[in-house]
């Protein structure tokens, strides 16, 4: 007895596995199907000229980005040593350390005074938002007029309060701070309209029974707005690192990458070298480097920060 | 299972189909308007006011026949334009002409997506010899014309001459030199502690034109022209004068710093916030109108100890692209010779502050009259005539000027900003020897 039903568990067993694994064939192909588009949209779009850049980043080429001559690793070594370059990563750094925080800090305030049932609060809460929906060009501009040296706005406020007048764009100790400034201003809409839908879907049986419990304003802001919107602000931190270390448009309008190369952030460089240096080797070496960068800070944040995100 | 391959498979095949079938419609976009005209795409950097007068010019030609339709699309700045020409150069989507800046020229002849005017001048027999003898110099490379000049300018320092008569400055008689500039500037700032003597917009442009005011060459070579340069062309002295001109106006407080906005610049002069400038001539017609004062033009000033060389050509000219048909290049060849005419060049350079690339212009009733009426508008023609005819003044060739500029550009801005002369002056240096030779080493050669 307990032999025949050893021979038959045997048999079915292989007969389980075969199956299994004509399963699992069927779903890989399934799968691979469902995913097919967005693969070939991705190579089409990202693998292929992520290849491509990094194929490059081992040439010099021509004008018109046709390689020339094959250098190897130069391009690395010549970028790691270029003190251009090192600025260039300082910068980049600093102002990430510039807009990050501050962007989160304003955007985090206004959203949770704007979050209040308040009459005509839907007034303020378009205001707040409503630098979504203006273009990196435009915003530019109109600060490029705010901090003009002499007719600028902030400069003629300077002026009336009796302080010396800032070369806001021009001095290379504030140029960082003006664009920083600029951007921050340009992100607090974005933010702010996710800062507040997170808000918005926080459950209000939370602060009822807080509530009930007597718990004070910030109390509850401590323990329960915080940790509720933590997937929210996860995702607001990793975007806005992302987006600070990709900035180019302000950049470009406001300061050039000037004064002495005090905004010459990793994208502008990048720009540059290839389209005004038509050196399209170095720009690639530049981009895999700030490619690196960012995937490392990507992957940091989700060891670190995710650890402390409360998901529901 | 087949099924969802099948469906997989078409849908896919739709996508390129899709693809594809866009690729065709761009290939056929149309060379000709539908009441028959040949159509001439042309790219040009013109804004603002030089805009307006090109767009004036452009309705003109059109107007003044009917085979040929000129549409002028303005694509950003001289740079920008360029980078999208290399970009499309070659493809359909190329235009049929382009106005490339002067140190484009050398990045153009190499890309190798360009008809040498010169192949239309044989055919048609067209003599270049009316045209500007300088200009001729300039844009003569290897006994070939290239390219068609179209608009040039040369730097010209402008002054508020009403500033200059309250500071008790003859306001006929504005600075000829370096040191002359920077004793009209105490003077200005003595008078009137709001406004700034004089300012320097972080260009490469300029510097390059100070320099061969000077006499220097850029690069070696003759500036690049008998060979190809290997490193740069002026000495320690030649090159420092002007980082410690500009050191010496900043200790002395009479210099406003734009850095490298040029229109932030003009709008500080207009006003009234500094009271000399350097910039293109080509701007002069729009700051004589807008400014609120009497705005005076002068020479491009030179350190004290050496005679004036003269300045180079500054401005752009037009190509023809490779590979249209040549219908469409005829249209161009033609919308081109009329654009150097006598009556056409005095419209545009009494409307900007352009010179006439046709001395044949300043006879034009417009011109003479314009002289008449603000004779400022003289000096940049003045100027060229002067100029000595040399390698300097000729100008330098090299694909990696752009690059040069942004070099200059840096370095200039950190002297503005106290930086230390010597420091910044070599650093600057070793940055443009090692450009030239990356460049060198680029073509493959």
């Amino acid at each position: 007895m307990t032999n025949m039903t050893a021979v038959i568990t045997q048999e079915d067993q292989a007969l389980f596995v075969r199956t299994k694994r004509k399963q699992r064939y069927k779903q890989f192909i399934k799968g691979i199907l469902f995913l097919l588009p967005s693969i070939a949209l991705f190579s089409v779009f990202l693998f292929y000229p992520l290849l491509r850049t990094i194929y490059l980043s081992f040439f010099l080429t021509d004008a018109s980005g046709a390689t020339t001559v094959f250098v190897g690793w130069d391009n690395f070594v010549t970028l790691f040593q270029s003190t251009i370059f090192q600025q260039s990563i300082k910068s980049t750094f600093l102002f990430v350390l510039y807009t990050v925080p501050l962007t989160i800090v304003i955007s985090l305030f206004l959203a949770i005074i704007a979050n209040e049932k308040l009459k005509g609060i839907g007034f303020f809460r378009t205001i707040f938002s409503s630098t979504m929906g203006i273009s990196v060009a435009a915003a530019s501009v109109f600060w490029l007029y705010l901090f003009h040296p002499t007719i600028g706005f902030l400069n003629i406020i300077m002026d009336t309060f009796g302080l010396e007048k800032v070369g806001w764009l021009t001095d290379p100790s504030w140029a960082l701070i003006a664009v920083a400034v600029t951007t921050i201003w340009m992100n607090i809409g974005f933010t702010f309209l996710i800062l507040l839908g997170g808000l918005q879907s926080i459950d209000k049986y939370l602060y009822e029974s807080a509530d009930v419990d007597g718990a004070g304003y910030f109390y509850k802001l401590r323990r329960i707005t915080i940790p509720m919107l933590s997937p929210t602000l996860f995702f607001v931190v990793t975007v806005t690192i992302i987006n600070a270390f990709q900035t180019f448009g302000q950049v470009d309008i406001l300061t050039q990458g000037g004064p002495q190369n005090a905004t010459n952030l990793m994208v502008y460089s990048i720009y540059r070298e290839a389209f005004t240096n038509y050196q399209f080797g170095s720009a690639s070496a530049q981009a895999i480097i700030l490619f690196i960068i960012i995937l490392l800070m990507t992957i940091i944040q989700f060891k670190l920060g995710e650890r402390k995100v409360h998901y529901q | 299972m087949k099924k969802m391959l099948l469906f997989v498979v078409l849908s896919m095949t739709i996508f390129m189909a899709a693809c594809g079938s866009n690729d065709a419609e761009g290939s056929s976009e149309a060379t000709e308007t539908e009441d028959g005209k040949q159509i001439v795409t042309f790219w040009h950097a013109m804004g603002g006011a030089s805009q307006e007068a090109l767009d004036k010019i452009v309705a003109s030609y059109n107007e003044s026949q009917d085979e040929v339709e000129v549409r002028a699309e303005f694509q950003g700045t001289y740079d920008e334009a360029l980078t999208k020409f290399h970009s499309v150069a070659g493809t359909d989507s190329a235009p049929t002409m382009i106005q490339v800046f002067e140190i484009g020229t050398m990045s153009m002849v190499n890309s190798g997506h360009i008809e040498p005017i010169q192949k239309f001048i044989d055919e048609d027999g067209y003599d270049m010899g009316h045209l500007e003898e300088n200009i001729v110099n300039y844009y003569k490379i290897d006994d070939q014309f290239y390219s068609m000049p179209f608009n040039s300018s040369t730097p010209v320092m402008f002054y508020n001459k009403d500033a200059f008569e309250e500071a008790g400055l003859d306001p006929e008689n504005p600075p000829q030199t370096f040191e002359e500039v920077e004793a009209a500037s105490k003077a200005i700032v003595e008078s009137n502690p709001e406004m700034k003597g004089f300012a320097l917009q972080a260009y490469g442009w300029l510097f390059e034109q100070l320099l061969a005011n000077q006499g220097a060459l850029l690069l070696n070579e003759d500036n690049g022209r008998s060979g190809v340069a290997t490193e740069i062309g002026f000495t320690e002295e030649q090159g420092k004068s002007i980082f410690e001109w500009v050191e010496r106006m900043n200790t002395d407080g009479t210099f406003a710093n734009y850095g490298t906005n040029g229109d932030n610049m003009l709008a500080g002069f207009l006003a009234e916030d500094v009271s000399m400038f350097l910039q293109s001539s080509a701007n002069s017609r729009d700051l004589i109108d807008n400014a609120p004062f009497e705005v005076g033009v002068a020479f491009l000033p030179h350190p004290e100890n050496v005679e004036r060389e003269g300045v180079v050509i500054g401005g752009a000219s037009l190509w023809m692209s490779e590979g249209k048909e040549e219908a469409e290049q005829k249209a161009a060849w033609d919308f081109m010779k009329y654009l150097q005419s006598p009556e056409i060049q005095a419209q545009w350079h009494t409307d900007t502050g352009y010179f006439a690339i046709n001395p044949a212009a300043y006879e034009e009733e417009l011109a003479v009259e314009m002289h008449e009426e603000n004779p400022q508008l003289k000096v940049t023609v003045e100027q060229l005539q002067a100029t000595n005819p040399s390698y300097a003044t000729q100008g330098a060739v090299m694909d990696m000027i752009p690059e040069e500029r942004k070099i200059i550009e840096t370095a200039l801005e950190s002297v503005f900003n106290g930086g230390d002369v010597d420091t910044t002056y070599q650093t600057a240096i070793e940055q443009l020897n090692a450009a030239i030779e990356t460049a060198n080493k680029a073509r493959g050669e």
